[in-house]
């Protein structure tokens, strides 16, 4: 297991160096973003570019990009975007508002989510259940931004439950209950969602479990159908269910561009689209960087928890 | 049967081989649009007066009496968009948004307020003690100064009442350490040419900036011509991708090679021993750049002439410090009407605090590392203004908070100077001023109703609910949205999609007739009305009195002509105004007849065949449902023209999303466009040459591409008699361009435009716009305005947007309700708009 993970970690640090590479040489072969202003020299402009070294060869330019990466863990400092502030510090500071606000969503549709698909799963083909199956797809397919707009409409707008957007936090900590009350419209709008999900898979996966033979022998061997269920039927259920939690988990601090933008969440949502249309290279690169880092790694941590959630499952053995 | 099925395959052969041959039309190999000789009328002149005129000096006295200092607390609740782009660096900043931050905490030499009764504008002294007074004659023989020269050097006493917010005193020698750093050749600090490149040019301050250093400029004229006045001539290699290229001996590409230079570069995009894998500047010239080469338009884009500023030391800047308190500027150029324009050139101030800007100055070598001091460094990086700690003010404001992208605050300055010298009374309520970003519309609404906000903008959507609201408010722009065509005919040929079409005068004008502006404006705008001249009622000729360009006879003239309305006796009008008053620019049958007439001229010259489906590419910056509504508009609105035509049912538009669409359409690649000029708006007279007529060689930022205003010959009777130039030289000669190529003929037969009073200035531009828009390469469609709501919580002074002053700027807002106050009637009652 060990030597899997080892190996697994190794390939992904590869992959990661290979994209890195691909994305530099190709955003560096995309034209830079015009210089004509009227009325404005461009000289000044020109000579800015050669002075950051964009005028050098593009291996040299990455050379030096993973040099400063390496050596001094220095990302460099925006260019077309927030002008002269340094990447990885602008990054610090807007990463947490996006990792709180999902890890909240993510914190209520779980407890919601499995208790409505394990409810769904055992009034199956009841009236309850298609009442959650009803609402499952209803939630499924509408996207979250939709959500958001009626959120903020009825339960800030209207009924004044909740702020319109975010705190600053000029007014409210990170952590401050006003904080989160605050961020109770996105948690909403992004929570729904999730409970839709993980309630139609742990339906779908609970309905399967509770038709299964060694459901029938546990409970001839006399236990009740609630010990049935928890030892049994959710340890199963829940190979399938736990990585697709830990996806979400995982996912989270992708941010959600739409959401942060309606409810005013300085987050990093919308970042990587702006480092594109700007062509902002340093805040590109280190996106670029962290978005594979979190989807390799995500793929490695849901590859591996299939062991401890079943230890049938083991990764790497040759027998 | 096999004589049968032989004869059957034999005419299956034949009419397969007349099919290919109607298919196999070929458009004639290129267009002749004809001499373009255009009449512009007749003018009287009438010379300048002298010195130009006096500026109003009486602000507007504010609610006179009112105790700002009392101790309730006023808040004016703002917003922003995003503050990913934000630069209240003095020395950088760029967009409006960091213009108004900056206006909070710093203030200019002189400001443009509301005037006494305001109906105008006012010129108060802020940073400086008095208006400028001009020395020239003291610089005579230095500085560039000439004898017998004015208006090149000012002498401004400065505000000794000034201080830093911490308290310190604002001394000239501020002034002279923040220009030496504004103009830091190791700093390239983008705001620099605004001391070089514009209106207003110090003595030698882009030799001090540049110095000893290589500068390229695009060329304005083309390559073969430099080449022949004995000028050198150098290749962006950017033009070909091989920037630090290898050469034979491994020496890497410049950025810039001389078009006679023959050193090959290794292009790595092509493999070893394939043509073009070694390439030098001169080939790619000769092969690709040079006059008949293929990519000869781009001559002006890769081209550049070189010049080498010389060393330069400070002492030679023409900034000089006087006394403590007096600065005096030294310029290249004359300032012409001083009286206003000096005070409008100095209405942002340079001035950064010496300890904390040398704190935040970050030292590199060439390889981009650390070193420890300025002398050992080749760049100089600042975090100078980029948060709460680096940032220092002496306005009226101070920066209190700053989170990116969440919230900016400011509280009243104490230490501002305007709040002790008895001259301010009645100005600036609020305590405090707050930005939150909010991007979202539908958020920025609900915050505003709900009275999060005291202001926001209106989209056209809004207007249903908001358009009879007390309190919104109009303010125009200074910007004229237009359609414009590509009218190259090789470019649009080798499209392939028939779109070389739109080379027919006749087309063009037909798809103007079809389009209601009117509609259009208030359909798919906010608060936008009908355009239809290139400058729209923003445009200010004489500063003095505030006159707007648009309002002038010369200017209604040349649209009411254009427009097709005559007035007068036994004509459909009485008077000029009646005309204008009527024109629409709508005329759907006039449209039809046009393209009825251009099919005939298509058919004739053989660039269409009459049949094939013509399919016009609108490229657009974003494909929300606006653009969508207003791209689905202009298709109907052409389709409707070509009924009844030969062209019925043949012809579309296709939308096409392009965020560089003006790239594109500067190097032809689009066939229609958006295009949007504005800004500058008290310099009308420079608005045609700078934006609207390049030189032959392409260069500029003219949009309608393939539209060469040097080939068009405009007439003009001057004085009874006939003066005749290209359009292009008329424009230049009109926004004062010094150049004795473009302007000397013009300058021989006439004199400076500027020895001419407004009247015939104004004259002289309008017969130079109706002559562009006559050939209907581009046309004008809306004039933009932004509609926008106030809260209930404060009172503007005046709701007649003033060009300088605006509504009266936070300076002159007055509150009905103090915070509390506030807050406990929003809790109380729902808020109407």
């Amino acid at each position: 297991m060990t030597k899997y993970v080892v190996k697994r970690i190794l390939l992904m640090f590869l992959t990661l160096f290979v994209i890195m590479t691909l994305c530099f040489i190709l955003i560096k072969l995309l034209p830079l973003p015009a210089i004509r202003e009227m009325g404005r020299d461009v000289n000044l402009i020109l000579a800015k570019r050669e002075k950051m070294g964009y005028n050098k060869p593009i291996m040299v330019q990455y050379y030096l990009f993973l040099k400063s990466v390496l050596t001094e863990w220095d990302w460099g400092v925006g260019e077309q975007m927030y002008e002269g502030l340094s990447v990885w510090a602008v990054l610090v500071q807007k990463l947490p508002y996006t990792i709180l606000v999902n890890l909240y969503s993510i914190l209520f549709a779980i407890p919601l989510g499995l208790a409505f698909g394990i409810y769904a799963a055992l009034k199956k083909n009841k009236w309850q259940d298609h009442l959650i199956s009803t609402a499952v797809v209803i939630f499924i397919s509408v996207p979250s931004y939709v959500y958001a707009f009626l959120v903020q409409y009825f339960l800030c707008f209207r009924l004044g439950w909740f702020p319109l957007t975010l705190e600053s936090l000029d007014n409210a900590s990170l952590f401050s209950w006003r904080m989160f009350v605050s961020m109770m419209p996105a948690i909403l709008s992004l929570g729904f969602g999730v409970v839709a999900g993980l309630t139609r898979y742990t339906r779908a996966e609970l309905s399967e479990v509770l038709t299964g033979d060694y459901m029938l022998l546990a409970r001839t061997k006399g236990l009740t159908k609630a010990q049935a269920i928890s030892r049994h039927a959710m340890r199963n259920a829940m190979v399938v269910i736990l990585p697709m939690i830990i996806g979400e988990f995982i996912g989270i601090l992708g941010g959600s561009l739409i959401i942060e933008k309606i409810f005013g969440i300085p987050g990093i949502g919308s970042m990587f689209v702006a480092s594109i249309n700007v062509r902002d290279y340093n805040f590109f690169m280190a996106l670029t960087v962290f978005y594979t880092f979190i989807g390799l790694a995500s793929g490695i941590i849901t590859d591996i928890s299939y062991g401890f959630i079943d230890p049938r499952i083991r990764m790497g053995s040759k027998k | 049967m096999k004589k049968l099925l032989a004869i059957v395959l034999s005419l299956c052969m034949m009419a397969s081989v007349l099919t290919a041959m109607a298919e196999g039309f070929t458009p004639a190999e290129s267009y002749d649009v004809g001499e373009r000789k255009f009449d512009g009328g007749s003018i009287t002149t009438a010379a300048a007066g002298e010195g130009g005129g006096e500026v109003n000096t009486v602000p507007y006295a504010g609610e006179a009496g009112k105790d700002y200092t009392d101790e309730k607390v006023y808040t004016f609740s703002d917003y922003i968009t995003a503050t990913s782009s934000m630069d209240w660096n003095p020395h950088t900043w760029e967009t409006n948004d960091d213009n108004s931050l900056l206006s909070m905490i710093t203030m200019g030499f002189y400001d443009f307020v509301l005037n006494e009764d305001m109906s105008g504008y006012s010129v108060i002294p802020e940073m400086a003690a008095a208006l400028p007074v001009d020395v020239t004659s003291e610089y005579v023989g230095k500085y560039g100064v000439a004898e017998g020269e004015t208006a090149k050097a000012f002498r401004i006493a400065l505000n000794q009442d000034a201080t830093w917010e911490n308290g310190e005193k604002i001394t000239a020698d501020d002034y002279i350490y923040s220009m030496q750093q504004q103009l830091n050749p190791k700093m390239l600090n983008r705001r620099a040419d605004s001391y070089y490149a514009g209106d207003m040019i110090i003595h030698n301050a882009k030799n001090y900036l540049y110095a000893g250093k290589t500068t390229y400029d695009l060329i304005t004229d083309t390559a073969e011509n430099l080449i022949a006045a004995g000028e050198k001539v150098y290749l962006d290699l950017g033009f070909w991708g091989i920037v630090g290229a290898p050469d034979h001996d491994g020496n890497l590409a410049p950025n810039y090679v001389a078009i006679d230079d023959e050193t090959e570069y290794r292009d790595a995009a092509v493999e070893e021993g394939a043509d073009e894998a070694w390439v030098s500047a001169k080939y790619l010239f000769d092969n690709y750049l040079a006059a008949g080469a293929p990519y000869e338009a781009y001559q002006s884009q890769y081209l550049y002439t070189a010049s080498v500023a010389p060393e330069t030391a400070w002492e030679d800047v023409g900034l000089v410090k006087v006394d403590d308190y007096t600065i005096d500027l030294i310029l290249d150029k004359p300032v012409q009407e001083a009286a206003f324009y000096m005070p409008y050139n100095l209405g942002s101030n340079w001035l950064v605090y010496k300890p904390l800007y040398e704190q935040c100055k970050i030292f590199y070598d060439a390889d981009g590392k650390s070193v420890a001091t300025e002398e050992e460094a080749t760049e100089v990086k600042t975090t100078y203004c980029t948060s709460l700690d680096t940032t220092i003010g002496y306005g009226p404001y101070k920066l209190t908070y700053f989170e990116l992208d969440k919230q900016i605050s400011f509280a009243r300055n104490e230490e501002w100077y305007g709040y002790r010298d008895g001259k301010h009374l009645g100005q600036y309520q609020a305590d405090n001023y707050s930005m939150q970003v909010i991007a979202d519309h539908a958020t920025q609404l609900m915050a505003f109703e709900a009275g999060q906000l005291d202001g926001i903008s209106l989209q056209s959507d809004d207007m249903a609910k908001y358009a009879s609201s007390n309190y919104i408010v109009y303010e125009p722009q200074s910007y004229t949205t237009k359609v414009s065509f590509n009218t190259n005919y090789e470019k649009l040929l080798s499209r392939g999609t028939n779109s070389q079409i739109l080379v027919v005068d006749e087309f063009r004008e037909a798809f103007a007739l079809a389009l209601d502006r009117q509609h259009f404006a208030t359909a798919f705008t906010s608060a936008g009305t009908a355009g239809f001249g290139l400058l729209n009622y923003q445009y200010v000729y004489n500063p003095f009195t505030g006159e707007a360009y648009r309002d002038s006879e010369g200017a209604k003239d040349a649209l009411v002509s254009l427009y097709g309305l005559s007035y007068g006796e036994g004509t459909d009008y009485a008077t000029l105004d009646e005309a204008y008053d009527a024109m629409t620019g709508y005329n759907m049958d006039l449209a039809r007849e046009k393209m009825a007439e251009a099919y005939d001229k298509a058919i004739a010259a053989g660039i269409w065949d009459g049949e094939a489906p013509i399919t016009i590419d609108f490229r657009v910056y974003q494909n929300d449902t606006i653009y969508v509504q207003m791209f689905t508009y202009f298709d109907e609105q052409l389709k409707a023209a070509t009924e009844g035509t030969g062209f019925e049912g043949k012809v579309s538009l296709t939308m096409t999303v392009d965020a560089d669409y003006y790239e594109t359409n500067y190097s032809g690649g689009a066939d229609i466009i958006f295009t949007t000029w504005g800004g500058a708006a008290m310099s009308p007279f420079t608005m045609m040459n700078q934006c609207y007529t390049d030189g032959a060689d392409g260069s500029g930022n003219q949009m309608e591409y393939g539209f060469d205003t040097t080939a068009i010959e405009l007439t003009i009777n001057v004085d009874g008699k006939d003066v005749v130039d290209n359009l292009c030289n008329w424009t230049n000669w009109i926004g004062a361009s010094t150049d004795p190529a473009l302007v000397g003929h013009l300058e021989s037969e006439l004199g400076a435009f500027t020895s001419y009073d407004y009247n015939t200035r104004c004259a002289f531009l309008a017969a130079a716009e109706k002559c562009f828009l006559s050939y209907y390469t581009t046309t004008p469609v809306y004039y933009r305005n932004v509609a926008s709501l106030h809260s209930q919580k404060i009172n503007y002074p005046t709701t007649q947007y003033n060009m300088m002053a605006g509504f009266g700027g936070l300076r002159f807002y007055t509150f009905n309700y103090d915070d509390t106050e506030w807050a406990e009637y929003i809790a109380n009652n729902t808020l109407q708009y």
